[in-house]
């Protein structure tokens, strides 16, 4: 997904705009260890700093996380990828698109910025080797018009990552 | 539950974990009009349905299975005999808890019944505490708590907000109103099965091989997962409100005659209301036409 046609996007509905305030204020209070958000006048669009945990592949690594809001959120997912230079990692294509269930079919909205970020940072942790997915060049060859991942069928049968 | 074909379609989940596309799947829609005609026909199935659809005479049933089953056909004559019409509701996998919604919210705006709606506030209040004890932080669930709250005060006329019949209806059919109620409907659901996991989890292990609370995540919070009898008994004692599912299937009996399962789906016992409407028959007035995959809701004679 490109910077463009996110910002392009419907600004947030006013239910929207509260439930994202909660979860800043909550944030602030009590972030999800490895990650740091620095809070902007940008409430639509949130730019997370995660650090692998120690330990893992991604031990003292540092990548970048965005996160776009839709107008309905929390009805809808928000979109989440990795900004370049995304890590190495299985279901981590190099555009930065995720395949995580949670961020397209299985999105509730019980679901929060900081659980978003601690099943990320749980799939990284689980990995045993840096590589991308089989189908990286493919993939991302489909996506340069700027496709957001979700619009991408996803399929999800490998949970061994 | 008597019925054969017990709603197995319901009880799929989907894989729970972090995944890779499927390679071979990728080769077969390169092209992005692919999805984007897939999401179009589906947006274009949807609206032929609104969420919650006209009160519907039975025979509109008959009419739709005239040249089929006729099986469903001699059920469909049986199921005439005590239930006068149908409203139908989209199938987006949310038709249980939209049913649910609009036959609870449609009973209470004709009955006037303040000792119900008091009864279910204060249910309604230890759900909120019983999710909190679960972890779930408030502002997560609390907006949606919120619409269902006001809805049922509107219903109870005589007030500034009252809403008529007809309102009811268009607010069960505007998106993200209904998809509200829905998932506050979702997080009751899943509360109650979380509270009382001991009791739901072999259901739910024959059901999906899951976890309790992973079967939560995955199969009852997010919006268009179906809903099958573990969903139907979590919020019905949740909410102390009995509901009757009438199943309309092919299985026949064995004496060769025809008849119409139904199950009742009642409270646990210490959770029945007292002063309640229902009460006193213990018949539920929540009544969900059930056929393989979906569910509309019923109207007695």
């Amino acid at each position: 997904m490109t910077s463009s046609s996110a910002s392009a996007r419907k600004a947030l509905s006013k239910i929207a705009c509260n439930r994202l305030q909660k979860e800043l204020v909550e944030w602030q209070v009590n972030p999800p260890a490895g990650f740091k958000h620095k809070v902007t006048d940008n409430l639509q669009r949130w730019v997370i700093e995660v650090t692998g945990a120690p330990g893992t592949l991604y031990a003292n690594e540092t990548y970048q996380l965005q996160v776009d809001f839709p107008e309905h959120y929390p009805m809808e997912a928000p979109q989440v990828i990795f900004l370049h230079p995304a890590p190495m990692h299985p279901h981590i294509y190099s555009n930065g698109h995720i395949c995580l269930d949670i961020l397209y079919d299985s999105w509730s909205p019980a679901m929060t910025v900081s659980s978003i970020c601690i099943s990320i940072l749980s799939m990284l942790s689980s990995s045993t080797v840096k590589q991308r997915p089989e189908d990286n060049d493919r993939y991302v060859k489909n996506c340069r018009n700027g496709r957001s991942p979700k619009e991408t069928r996803w399929w999800f049968h490998d949970d061994k990552v | 539950m008597e019925n054969k074909e017990a709603p197995l379609e319901d009880g799929e989940i989907k894989p729970m974990s972090v995944s890779m596309p499927d390679l071979d799947e990728w080769g077969n829609f390169g092209d992005d009009d692919i999805m984007q005609q897939q999401s179009a026909i589906q947006a274009e199935e949807a609206k032929k349905v609104p969420f919650i659809g006209d009160k519907e005479p039975l025979s509109s049933l008959e009419a739709e299975y005239q040249s089929g089953s006729p099986i469903l056909l001699e059920k469909i004559k049986v199921l005439g005999e005590h239930y006068a019409a149908i409203r139908r509701t989209r199938g987006d996998g949310n038709c249980f808890f939209r049913s649910f919604m609009f036959s609870y919210l449609e009973h209470i705006l004709e009955y006037q019944d303040q000792t119900e709606v008091d009864r279910i506030k204060a249910k309604v209040e230890k759900c909120s505490k019983t999710l909190q004890t679960l972890g779930y932080l408030e502002f997560t669930f609390e907006d949606f708590f919120a619409l269902f709250l006001e809805l049922l005060d509107c219903v109870i006329q005589g007030k500034e907000t009252s809403i008529s019949h007809e309102e009811l209806v268009l607010r069960s059919r505007d998106q993200s109103e209904s998809d509200y109620v829905v998932m506050f409907f979702r997080f009751v659901t899943s509360g109650e099965i979380q509270k009382r996991s001991e009791f739901f989890e072999p259901f739910i292990m024959g059901l999906s091989n899951t976890t309790v609370e992973q079967f939560c995540k995955s199969a009852v919070e997010p919006m268009g997962e179906e809903s099958d009898h573990v969903h139907i008994t979590a919020l019905s004692d949740a909410l102390g409100v009995p509901i009757r599912v009438v199943y309309l299937d092919r299985s026949s009996c064995d004496n060769g005659g025809v008849s119409v399962n139904h199950h009742d789906f009642i409270p646990v016992a210490d959770d029945l209301p007292n002063a309640s409407t229902c009460a006193e028959t213990n018949t539920p007035y929540i009544r969900l036409l059930y056929r393989p995959g979906h569910y509309d809701i019923l109207y007695p004679k």
